[in-house]
């Protein structure tokens, strides 16, 4: 697949002089190297330039990934941490992390804070909760979603609006609504002790309770993947191929090889791992549960809208220059409080997964809102979002989750006794220090530090 | 006293072109009133516009805590019984002390997460410290040492954002998840009090809290402090006009000081009343002095020396101070000492007003970050850095105090408590956004 790195379909030109523009530009403005090369040798040149002069991306957080997964393979008892239970069940844990850190990670890029998608999360979970409740509203499960999907939505609009017309900083906004939020929530729920929960057994609650407790069976997990890696890969190659015939600069046909190949690899490797039997031998728990999917479609949905619409580039424009964005035309009201909006509602996504996370059960104790806005937002930078607008993706904020969730996970297994609930807090923080201070010496080299 | 408030004795022009420079002159600096009017009605004048330029100051929490005050004694006529108050003081002392450590990172533009945590850690530490078999140090050393070590924390969390240029908000953000780890280490996974009245260090550390002065020294107390201030202030008007600098009217500085001796006397004499219902508790709280001190100290160290000076300066824009020669890393660092110190003031006085620590307890202290910026903005403290002073925090902290209170004596649960405080903040926001309309500087 691989048999032909150093050549390209395009002409190729003198290589010294080639090398010299590619490093400037790879170098100055933020081209991704896939632009920018045209044969695999130079693409791993120019991503290195890339990483070196501080637009690092996700190998960071890859990085981390490792050391966390090696280090606690080695010191948890057993060697149990990479068992494929622990993993199927750390993916469950971290997913609230995940879509929270994804719809943080919108805000960020504008360069905004939301404190408030904990609090929202956990409303949206709550209304779609109630309104499955039979005796009670007994909405069909979907229509359940979606409401309270829209409900975050217009909690986000009206605090984007707030942030995007009036301009009062939305650190202020969302604080408000972080601390409304808590209170609603309860108020919602019935009182302080009042508890709602979704049951396996009715067929209209069983959806929600499936989101993260469900499995897809082995045999249908292979044949999904084989689709997805399949249309992926059809796809890479067919767009790559169009832009080859319209003579539009392409990434070399070896790099789309090998990103099919890696997406194939990683979709065989996920399957292999949630396909093991992880409960006894009397009740087998195996298959990929629902969750994977659900996150992969919001990561999907997340990475288009960001990286393939207008409204996406629009995002990144006021991030990186908002006056710059707003004399090119951009509706700096519109774009604020469009995304405001779509952060909350996938915020509310993220509320109903926890709830099915904790075995469709919502209680006040559930989780604490404040903590999970901290967890998100960590999760986003050490991910590799910038908190100053303008440079980030969602798969930063899905890889950010992972190792918070991983973290806490592998602390938890170390029976440390007293010591592992302070853990849980030192080790996130931490490892978010550190994230920032590589991140900032990083771009050192950069330039564009401030005062 | 307030006789002849039109005159001055420095030299008078026609009326109508002064008025016209000096609204100019105060609307676009921030030039406070006293410093430019000449007389009672041109500082009213003056003050007004700058009001109505966007510079409100005080006014809104001050209405803030009318309308507070108005609405819960309708609702119920306990609010303002002497007892109440006292109550409502001591339960807002903490959001104060908090709010007034907050503003010195928001002053500098920054932003300090880890405040809540901080005063956590900080009531731990001095709770263990005193502990009899154990540490078992005297209260003072304890207090100290307590001090000291949130100070240390400021540092390294200061130093990290001044010298390495990381944002405050991220490493205030881990560094609340480190602390809120520290300490439940240091609580050691039990509880801590200092409720046992065996032990002198544990009765001082409860008495910061629940102590309170006899009635008369109360009186006394006051007097000397009121006696001190009108000297104070009437001998600095006086040397400034013998000196031909600009000074505020007389009648101005006589009202200053009647107000000043009005809400004391009003403060003492509510602190005065029995408000025990079988026995007596009366008199002052030792705390309504500790804030003062912790007030006056701050106050002096932002509005008078070459140090807040420079704070302000970074707040109002880092590249001029820079350039004037300030030093942006010591003071930024300095900065967020000062804001842990004034964190750690405030664990000792939350672990006297808790009395026995809990893991939950820590836990919890985490959601006093977001009261105690809330009750700096509400207060009036810019966002945005370089605007706000420390009397904000303790009237953003009476507002906030007093809608907890007010809502608990109606029997509202919590929850709606929180939606409550989020309602006034957002309010306070949205003022003071509008009202800066006015304002020349807009982005």
């Amino acid at each position: 697949m691989t048999a032909d790195p150093g050549e390209t379909p395009a002409g190729p030109a003198d290589a010294r002089p080639v090398d010299l523009t590619l490093d400037a530009k790879v170098a100055a403005a933020d081209v991704p190297p896939a632009l920018v090369a045209q044969s695999f040798g130079q693409y791993l040149r120019a991503w290195l330039l890339q990483v070196r002069s501080g637009n690092s991306g996700v190998l960071p957080v890859v990085l981390a990934m490792v050391v966390v997964a090696v280090v606690f393979q080695i010191i948890t008892p057993e060697h149990a941490f990479l068992r494929p239970s622990n993993l199927v069940y750390i993916f469950g844990l971290s997913t609230v992390y995940m879509v929270l850190a994804i719809a943080e990670t919108v805000v960020l890029l504008l360069a905004e804070l939301d404190l408030s998608v904990g609090a929202v999360a956990l409303f949206g979970g709550v209304v779609a909760f109630k309104l499955v409740q039979q005796p009670g509203p007994d909405w069909p499960w979907w229509a359940a979603v979606l409401a309270a999907l829209a409900c975050c939505g217009v909690v986000g609009a009206l605090q984007g609006t707030l942030v995007a017309r009036l301009r009062i900083p939305a650190f202020v906004v969302t604080l408000g609504g972080f601390l409304l939020f808590s209170g609603i929530i309860i108020i919602v729920l019935g009182g302080a002790d009042a508890f709602v929960n979704v049951s396996a057994s009715v067929p209209n609650q069983r959806f929600i309770y499936y989101m993260v407790q469900g499995v897809i069976a082995p045999v249908a997990s292979w044949v999904a993947l084989a689709v997805v890696v399949g249309v992926a890969g059809a796809a890479l190659w067919l767009r790559a191929a169009a832009r080859r015939r319209q003579g539009l600069t392409v990434p070399p046909a070896s790099l789309t090889a090998i990103r099919i190949a890696l997406v194939a690899l990683v979709g065989v490797a996920v399957v292999l791992i949630c396909t093991v039997n992880r409960g006894s031998s009397l009740v087998k728990v195996e298959g990929v549960p629902w969750v994977i999917p659900i996150v992969l479609v919001v990561l999907g949905a997340w990475t288009v809208a960001l990286q393939r619409t207008r409204f996406g580039r629009y995002i990144y424009a006021i991030g990186g220059n908002p006056e710059a964005a707003r004399r090119a035309g951009v509706s700096l009201v519109a774009i604020r409080t469009w995304s405001f909006a779509l952060c909350s509602a996938t915020a509310g996504l993220g509320g109903i997964l926890l709830g099915s996370f904790f075995y469709g059960e919502y209680s006040t104790n559930t989780a604490d809102p404040g903590q999970l806005v901290l967890y998100a937002v960590a999760a986003a930078v050490i991910g590799g979002v910038s908190l100053f607008g303008g440079r980030g993706k969602a798969i930063h904020g899905v890889l950010g989750g992972l190792l918070i969730g991983g973290i806490a996970y592998g602390v938890s297994l170390l029976s440390l006794g007293t010591l592992a609930t302070p853990l849980e807090y030192i080790l996130p923080g931490g490892v978010l220090l550190a994230a920032v201070g590589v991140d900032v010496l990083s771009r050192r080299g950069t330039g564009g530090a401030r005062v | 006293m307030t006789e002849g408030a039109g005159q001055t004795p420095a030299g008078t022009a026609g009326t109508g072109t002064v008025d016209l420079t000096l609204d100019a002159k105060v609307a676009a600096a921030d030039v406070p009133p006293e410093l430019l009017a000449q007389s009672l009605g041109q500082y009213i004048r003056a003050w007004w516009a700058r009001v109505r330029g966007g510079n409100s100051g005080v006014l809104p929490v001050v209405l803030a805590i009318v309308v507070v005050a108005v609405s819960f004694q309708v609702a119920n006529s306990k609010f303002l019984s002497a007892q109440n108050l006292v109550n409502l003081f001591e339960q807002s002392t903490v959001y104060m002390v908090l709010a007034m450590a907050e503003i010195f990172a928001l002053l500098l533009g920054e932003i300090d997460l880890s405040v809540g945590l901080v005063m956590g850690l900080g009531s731990v530490v001095v709770a263990e410290l005193v502990q009899p078999g154990r540490a078992n140090w005297p209260w003072w050393a304890a207090i100290i040492v307590t001090l000291l070590l949130c100070a240390a924390w400021g540092a390294i969390q200061g130093a990290l954002v001044a010298y390495l240029k990381m944002p405050s908000f991220i490493v205030t953000l881990g560094g609340l998840l480190i602390l809120e780890g520290v300490g439940i280490i240091v609580l050691g996974g039990s509880l801590v009090g200092i409720g046992n009245s065996r032990f002198n260090n544990e009765v001082v550390l409860y008495d910061i809290f629940y102590g309170r002065f006899d009635p008369l020294v109360g009186w006394i107390l006051l007097a000397v402090l009121v006696g001190a201030a009108a000297t104070g202030l009437w001998l600095q008007d006086a040397r400034k006009r013998r000196h031909g600098l600009e000074t505020p009217p007389r009648s101005l500085t006589a009202m200053k000081i009647i107000l000043i001796a009005a809400a004391g006397i009003a403060l003492v004499a509510i602190c005065n009343v029995n408000r025990a219902h079988f026995g007596t508790i009366e008199g002052v709280p030792y705390i309504v002095p500790i804030v003062l001190v912790v007030l006056a100290a701050s106050t002096v160290l932002l509005q008078r020396t070459r140090f807040g000076r420079y704070v302000y300066a970074i707040g109002g824009n880092p590249e001029a101070a820079r350039r004037a020669g300030v030093s942006l890393p010591v003071v930024r660092t300095w900065g967020f000492v000062l804001a842990s110190l004034t964190s750690g003031i405030a664990g000792v006085l939350f672990a006297s007003w808790q009395v026995s620590l809990t893991t939950n307890i820590i836990k919890a202290a985490n959601s006093y970050v977001l009261l105690a910026v809330a009750a700096a903005v509400i207060g009036g403290t810019s966002l945005f850095g370089g605007r706000g002073k420390t009397i904000h925090g303790i009237l953003g902290g009476l507002v906030i105090g007093g809608i907890y209170n007010g809502l608990y004596l109606l029997g509202v649960s919590s929850q709606w408590i929180d939606v409550v405080v989020a309602a006034v903040l957002l309010a306070a926001a949205i003022i003071d956004v509008l009202s800066r309309r006015g304002a020349p500087r807009q982005a």
